[in-house]
């Protein structure tokens, strides 16, 4: 699956560590998230989505789109 | 925690290699006889320290996997238990020499038990607590290590009884616990790369 939460981190001027910490997960998962080596659960996904204040299926893409 | 990871890696290849060093050369350099006991704590001990720079070179940052509050609770369990485990063994196998009775002797025999369930406990929190992508690397990672070493040891149990080996049974039942740990940090090192 593609994720553009990279590019909605950067534009919130934010590490890797700070989205971590925001999520309450690891900065690890941040980044495999990132990279798309991650699929997030759905409760997750819905956080992240919150966090950034964009519907779930704006940020992540199913591969191919 | 700032170290990066070849740093860390660093320091436990010099502990190892400094140790390995001086267990071998404290024999011929000591004005006394070494007991076995203790160049066997310093192999030992080096062999750990080598191993451990292997996993920690392959492995993400701790400071990555975890929150910082998550990594300072099971440090704070896991540390204390394992001091403990420690302690516990070599009272235990001093007092082995010592004791004839076979119920104390059961008691004292099982004196580093104990520990090694709370360093467990410890472990298995911070796997219940951890982040979705940590506990799928934790679950595979254990299950990976279950495997290998059981598919070992039923290999060491045909060889067994084909009398092509001939290891003894204490040893080889104090060793699953060990083996199972090394082959779990060997396989989170290789499952964490895959997501990094």
């Amino acid at each position: 699956m593609l994720s553009r939460v990279r590019e909605m981190r950067e534009r919130k001027g934010w590490s890797q560590g700070e989205l971590a910490e925001r999520l309450e997960v690891s900065r690890q998962t941040v980044n495999a998230i990132e990279t798309g080596k991650y699929d997030p659960s759905l409760p997750l996904a819905f956080r992240i989505a919150r966090l950034f204040g964009k519907p779930i299926e704006s940020i992540f893409l199913p591969d191919g789109e | 925690m700032t170290m990066s990871i070849n740093k860390a890696a660093m320091r436990f290849l010099l502990a190892g290699v400094v140790l390995l060093g001086l267990a071998a050369a404290l024999p011929h350099l000591a004005p006394w006889p070494v007991p076995d006991f203790v160049l066997g704590l310093l192999y030992g001990v080096a062999v750990g320290c080598l191993l451990g720079a292997l996993i920690r070179w392959r492995m993400p940052e701790p400071c990555d996997t975890a929150t910082p509050a998550l990594r300072r609770r099971y440090l704070r369990e896991f540390l204390p238990a394992m001091a403990l485990y420690v302690v516990a063994l070599l009272l235990s196998v001093w007092l082995l020499k010592r004791i004839d009775h076979v119920a104390l002797r059961t008691l004292v025999a099982l004196l580093p038990v104990p520990p090694v369930a709370f360093a467990v406990r410890a472990m298995m929190r911070y796997i219940r607590d951890a982040d979705e992508l940590q506990r799928r690397i934790e679950v595979e990672a254990l299950a990976i290590a279950t495997a290998c070493v059981s598919l070992g040891y039923l290999a060491a149990g045909f060889l067994q009884t084909a009398k092509v080996i001939d290891v003894p049974s204490g040893a080889a039942m104090i060793w699953v616990f060990p083996l199972v740990c090394l082959a779990y940090g060997l396989a989170k090192a290789a499952v964490s790369r895959r997501y990094a």
